[in-house]
């Protein structure tokens, strides 16, 4: 009796420790929507395209460039770094490469904005798309050269052996072997890593600048979604915290739209 | 002359000794069957052959191998694996690949095949001589993960053959076959050894004598018996053996 009774208060226990978890994300899907939703209807598409003040155009083109800037950096580089950890992981420069990436996985982002601040920022004597794009590279390396040398390694030896007994050099066995085995694990790797400096905030303000104007080009200041809801919700005005939870949800469909396929692509393997 | 002569092996994984000074010749167009039981270090002695044991760092390889009197260890190593095919004990086919490609690709890389024509011609070869072209011949494009584990190996066998290897080793290919898949592989390396030397690993004594020429037995790191399977198989000279093929150690 008393047995059941202690099993029944554990289990009751999991199910309300799951249910607090799940509230606070609850909570935020429910408010971007609720706050931001009627926002996108009122002001429709102009909203997105609009430059005017009201529209947030420049700071979605502004995160548009500088996450592909990004990408174009970071990701092969990434890849390329991962590669080598996998292959060689006993050499010197993959065991400090190793910790290196955990410790940068975890690092706070808004210091890796003040190290770009005083390598390109202050040498070109303004705020840049381009010193944004490099904060968010460095910000996106370490998860996608992680999955990519997990997803290395998780290629069984026995292919890799199959590949070389075959003759093949070890640049062919990686590029067209290992790594198109590993492809699924390295292409999670890649939209965690887009997704999350999407979403960045910290390593832009000493970067890109926070301007509510679009770039003309890469080398000059941008607007960043993130960056224009943290500026807007600090104004005393109603309206520019509707503008602000409008970009929320614009924020957030773009993360959700690139999380969820690593999501499902997860499940499926 | 001998496809393969070995002299001396001796073979490490870090501190411990797996080969202990091994001597061996094999002669072209047979196949040599190399038993053992788990451990003794027939894989090991099979992957120095092809030059497969350099992966591993940690090896260390002392003696020479020589493939048609030409020692292994001066030859580009590309060259030796071409030369020395492998099969595994686990088939391990490219699952990305379509069967076409897993038998055209290393073939592409290596320049077997000059053109597209002679490549597909090569493919159909190498599939025919490995006893799988007339069941996958209407699905050459279908991804090769998709073939039963006794196709699977001998997609591994076709794939070898592409490259048209002198010497193929097998290491215990039938181990992870039901006794029908195993069979056809037998079967597969009757035909095959009339124009390769085979060199064939394997646990079971029964499974040597069905395929061999001539046996070599393999105890601890060190050749205890080598000689015709008959011979070895019905009046063994050394006691070891004798207990190995009557299943008393093994």
């Amino acid at each position: 009796m008393l047995r059941e009774l202690k099993n029944k208060i554990f289990i009751l226990y999991l199910l309300a420790s799951a249910v607090l978890i799940l509230l606070p994300l609850a909570h935020i899907l429910y408010s971007v929507f609720a706050y931001g939703l009627p926002v996108l209807i009122d002001r429709g598409l102009e909203f997105l395209t609009s430059a005017r003040p009201g529209g947030i155009f420049p700071a979605l083109f502004g995160t548009f460039l500088m996450v592909s800037l990004s990408s174009l950096f970071g990701v092969p580089l990434a890849i390329l770094a991962g590669i080598f950890i996998a292959e060689y992981p006993r050499s010197v420069i993959s065991n400090l490469a190793r910790p290196l990436m955990l410790i940068m996985l975890e690092f706070p982002t808004i210091l890796v904005g003040l190290f770009v601040m005083i390598i390109l920022v202050i040498p070109m004597g303004t705020f840049s798309a381009l010193a944004g794009s490099i904060a968010l590279a460095i910000v996106m390396l370490p998860y996608v050269t992680t999955y990519t040398e997990q997803a290395m390694r998780s290629v069984p030896e026995n292919f890799k052996e199959g590949a070389y007994a075959l003759g093949l050099k070890r640049a062919r066995v990686v590029f067209s072997v290992t790594m198109k085995m590993a492809k699924r694990g390295i292409l999670t790797g890649m939209l965690i890593g887009i997704a999350k400096v999407a979403g960045e905030t910290a390593p832009l303000i000493f970067t890109a600048g926070v301007t509510w104007r679009a770039a003309g080009g890469i080398n000059e200041p941008t607007g960043a979604i993130p960056i224009w809801i943290y500026y807007l919700i600090q104004q005393p005005y109603a309206n520019y915290h509707e503008i602000a939870w409008g970009a929320a949800l614009i924020l957030m469909l773009i993360f959700l739209a690139i999380f969820l396929p690593v999501r499902l692509m997860m499940v499926r393997t | 002359m001998n496809a393969i002569e070995i002299e001396r092996l001796w073979v490490k994984y870090g501190n411990v000794e797996v080969l202990k000074g091994i001597d061996l010749e094999i002669p072209k167009n047979i196949c040599f069957a190399i038993m053992g039981p788990s451990g003794c270090g027939k894989s090991t002695l099979l992957k120095a052959m092809n030059r497969l044991l350099e992966l591993n760092p940690d090896t260390k390889i002392s003696g020479d191998i020589r493939l048609f009197g030409e020692s292994v260890f001066r030859m580009d190593v590309t060259k030796v694996r071409r030369e020395i095919g492998m099969v595994f004990q686990l088939p391990n086919p490219f699952p990305h690949m379509s069967i076409y490609d897993n038998v055209a690709f290393a073939a592409k890389c290596n320049k077997i095949a000059k053109n597209k024509k002679e490549l597909d011609e090569l493919v159909i070869w190498a599939l025919k001589k490995a006893a799988l072209y007339d069941g996958v011949k209407d699905r050459l494009k279908s991804k090769a993960s998709q073939l039963s584990g006794g196709e699977m190996q001998r997609l591994c066998i076709a794939r070898a053959l592409a490259l048209k290897p002198k010497v193929l080793l097998m290491d215990e290919p039938t181990a992870n076959l039901d006794p029908t898949a195993a069979g056809k592989i037998e079967e597969l390396i009757h035909e095959l050894k009339r124009e390769y030397t085979i060199i064939i690993v394997t646990h079971s004594p029964t499974q040597a004598a069905r395929v061999a020429d001539l046996v070599a037995f393999i105890y601890l790191g060190k050749v205890v018996e080598v000689g015709d399977v008959n011979e070895v198989f019905e009046r063994p000279k050394h006691e070891l053996t004798q207990k190995y093929v009557t299943g008393r150690i093994g």
